[in-house]
């Protein structure tokens, strides 16, 4: 591992943000985590220089976002030569099937729905926390 | 049976005069050909009353003509009589005689005829008697010169002849005759008139009558027609008003299906819009919990060096736990009824798949899935041989089960449980469950109450959201059918579900 993964989340309820950062921070993740509460600033972030030239991250998406859908960002990632080795965890309260089956379509890695019940919340994000450290991300 | 045989008829005589009274084309149609009727009736009468009067013209001027005959016979009888007698008297040879006697005879029946004639008709008396008296005279006179004659007193005889009493009665009966015979040609040309004006008006009458008979039937035919074109045209507006009927049913029915699919869906979002929201009041509540834990360590660990202040102690170990305990108890229900009605939402969307369905078999096998809980309670559950059913079973499953449960769930601790599920077809393609259970009963308020989402009756004794009617409910509508309850609080209760027998979807695998 060259370089550390940055984490780029994308979750417009800070409250979600604050308690998934936390989780993970729990489950000894020190990795940059970088918060974007809108979809057009998160996809000017992905698309912009600072990106392209640096290397590895991976995506923490939301699909409820007050500008655009969270399969809206990931069908413009993994259109994206570069971007779609990426991969992309979406973290949402839908557990709708047929809008998992898309997300999965549209190639994204791990679907987590976000369970009301905190401890398996916890669970959930810590185990995704887990996930990330053994995980050796693609150079972009 | 006096009633019943009066019945029909005053019935009857209450429709005619009805029908007499309204105004209907029915009416002017029987009307016009009654008239019709009579007036053909009222002309073959009158043509028959014609033709008797013709023929009796007939033959009393037939009778005219005999009389007039007869009269002549007589006449030309006395003429012949004379002629014999006068050649008698010159020749003096009986051979002359002959015709006389032939004459005498021809002369009788005739004047027999006159006479049977004069006794009906008492104007010819006078001339008829007259006609006798006169040929009696002559007759006479000329047998009293033919005696003499006989006797040899020729000159006798024709002293008597040219005394011209002889002549005088035979010119006085020829004029009679010939008046008589005047008067009846006078009267058979009268009656002949007569005759004929009464035949050109019988001929006049049938004409018109014929001429207005057309007219009726014309009429009626007119009628007919316009009536018949009026039935067309109301049948032709039937059919159009049935069709724009079937448009309307179809978008309404089309309108119903986009609401309902609207209102699932807005379902569908607000219930999960509401779970972000919830992840957070859940989550922070913990990490309240959490720091919660570590302020309790702190005052334990102050506790042990000094006196911590009562409030302090309070706050931290029985009020903000309570607090925290009550915010986690709400979201958890909250989270609860936000999954109910998402599963609502989410059933209302599923497929239906129509298949024939063994009821009897599915409430056997519901029956021994909950038996455990039946032998617990020391109650039966009683299967029924139930009519079989094209439906969708996973519907049917629900619905059932649904219902069991509840009976079991709420039987009535006091007595032996006994819950009957029965079912039969009904006619027009409609089948009937029963479920009925001698349980606690539901109370008469809130019979419509518990088929509501949340709403609950009676004892909060059992664990449940509320949600388990208003599902077997929406389950129910969407195969078409319907859910009722009868109960009685305390005695126990029945609910009765109708479907039809053929689920038929709109489309295939559609949603109704």
């Amino acid at each position: 591992m060259t370089q550390a993964v940055k984490i780029i989340m994308v979750e417009d309820d800070h409250g979600h943000a604050k308690l998934i950062e936390k989780n993970i921070r729990r489950a000894n993740i020190s990795n940059e985590i970088k918060h974007f509460d809108e979809g057009g600033a998160a996809l000017d972030y992905l698309f912009s220089a600072e990106i392209l030239a640096n290397g590895p991250l991976l995506i923490l998406l939301d699909l409820n976002l007050p500008d655009m859908s969270g399969t809206d960002i990931l069908e413009k990632v993994k259109a994206d030569d570069r971007l779609k080795r990426a991969p992309v965890v979406v973290l949402t309260t839908t557990d709708d099937k047929v809008e998992i089956q898309r997300c999965y379509d549209l190639g994204c890695n791990v679907y987590i729905t976000k369970p009301v019940d905190y401890e398996s919340f916890a669970g959930a994000i810590r185990q995704l926390g887990l996930f990330l450290s053994v995980m050796q991300a693609p150079e972009i | 049976m006096l009633r019943r045989m009066k019945l029909p008829s005053s019935q009857s005589w209450s429709r005619f005069s009805d029908f007499v009274r309204t105004p209907s084309l029915a009416r002017s149609v029987t009307g016009l050909l009654v008239l019709a009727f009579v007036l053909l009736l009222t002309v073959n009468i009158s043509t028959f009353v014609m033709i008797q009067r013709t023929a009796t013209v007939n033959d009393a001027i037939e009778h005219a003509q005999q009389m007039r005959r007869q009269s002549r016979t007589v006449l030309i009888s006395m003429l012949n009589a004379e002629t014999a007698q006068r050649g008698f008297l010159l020749t003096g040879r009986s051979d002359f005689l002959t015709p006389f006697e032939e004459a005498r005879a021809e002369r009788e029946p005739a004047l027999a005829f006159l006479e049977e004639g004069a006794a009906a008709d008492p104007t010819l008396r006078a001339p008829v008697a007259q006609i006798r008296r006169l040929s009696d005279a002559k007759l006479r006179e000329m047998e009293a010169t033919l005696a003499l004659a006989r006797e040899g007193r020729i000159g006798q005889a024709i002293q008597t002849v040219r005394s011209g009493e002889g002549k005088r009665y035979m010119d006085e009966l020829r004029q009679t005759i010939d008046d008589f015979d005047a008067f009846k040609s006078a009267r058979i040309a009268e009656r002949t008139r007569v005759s004929e004006r009464a035949a050109m008006m019988t001929v006049v009458m049938n004409a018109i009558t014929g001429l207005l008979v057309l007219v009726l039937a014309l009429l009626s035919a007119w009628m007919v027609r316009r009536y018949v074109g009026e039935i067309q045209h109301a049948r032709e507006e039937v059919a159009a008003i049935n069709a724009g009927l079937e448009d309307m049913v179809r978008d309404r029915t089309a309108a119903l299906t986009r609401a309902n699919e609207e209102i699932q869906r807005f379902a569908y979002i607000v219930s999960h819009d509401l779970r972000a929201p919830l992840v957070n009041v859940m989550g922070y509540t913990s990490e309240l919990e959490q720091a919660g834990k570590i302020i309790e360590r702190g005052v334990a660990e102050a506790e042990a060096e000094r006196e911590v202040s009562a409030d302090i102690v309070t706050a931290v170990r029985e009020d903000m736990p309570e607090a925290l305990g009550f915010i986690r108890a709400s979201t958890e229900k909250m989270d609860r009824l936000i999954n109910a009605i998402l599963r609502l939402s989410r059933e209302g969307r599923r497929n239906l798949l129509p298949e024939t369905l063994d009821m009897t078999a599915m409430a056997r096998n519901i029956a021994d899935s909950v038996h455990h809980q039946t032998e617990a309670a020391g109650a039966q559950i009683l299967v029924e041989a139930l009519p079989s059913i094209e439906s969708d079973r996973l519907s049917m499953e629900q619905i059932l089960g649904n219902l069991i449960d509840n009976a079991v769930k709420y039987l009535d601790a006091g007595r032996p449980g006994e819950i009957v599920v029965s079912g039969e077809d009904l006619p027009g393609g409609w089948v009937v469950y029963r479920v009925a259970d001698n349980g606690r009963g539901i109370a008469a308020r809130d019979h419509e109450r518990i088929f509501e989402l949340f709403r609950r009756s009676g004892k909060q004794d059992r664990r449940g959201e509320g949600l388990g009617l208003a599902f077997v409910r929406n389950s129910v509508r969407r195969i078409g059918g319907s859910i009722d309850v009868e109960s009685e609080l305390g005695k126990g209760s029945t609910f009765l579900l109708k479907f039809p027998k053929r689920l038929i979807l709109s489309e295939p695998g559609g949603v109704l």
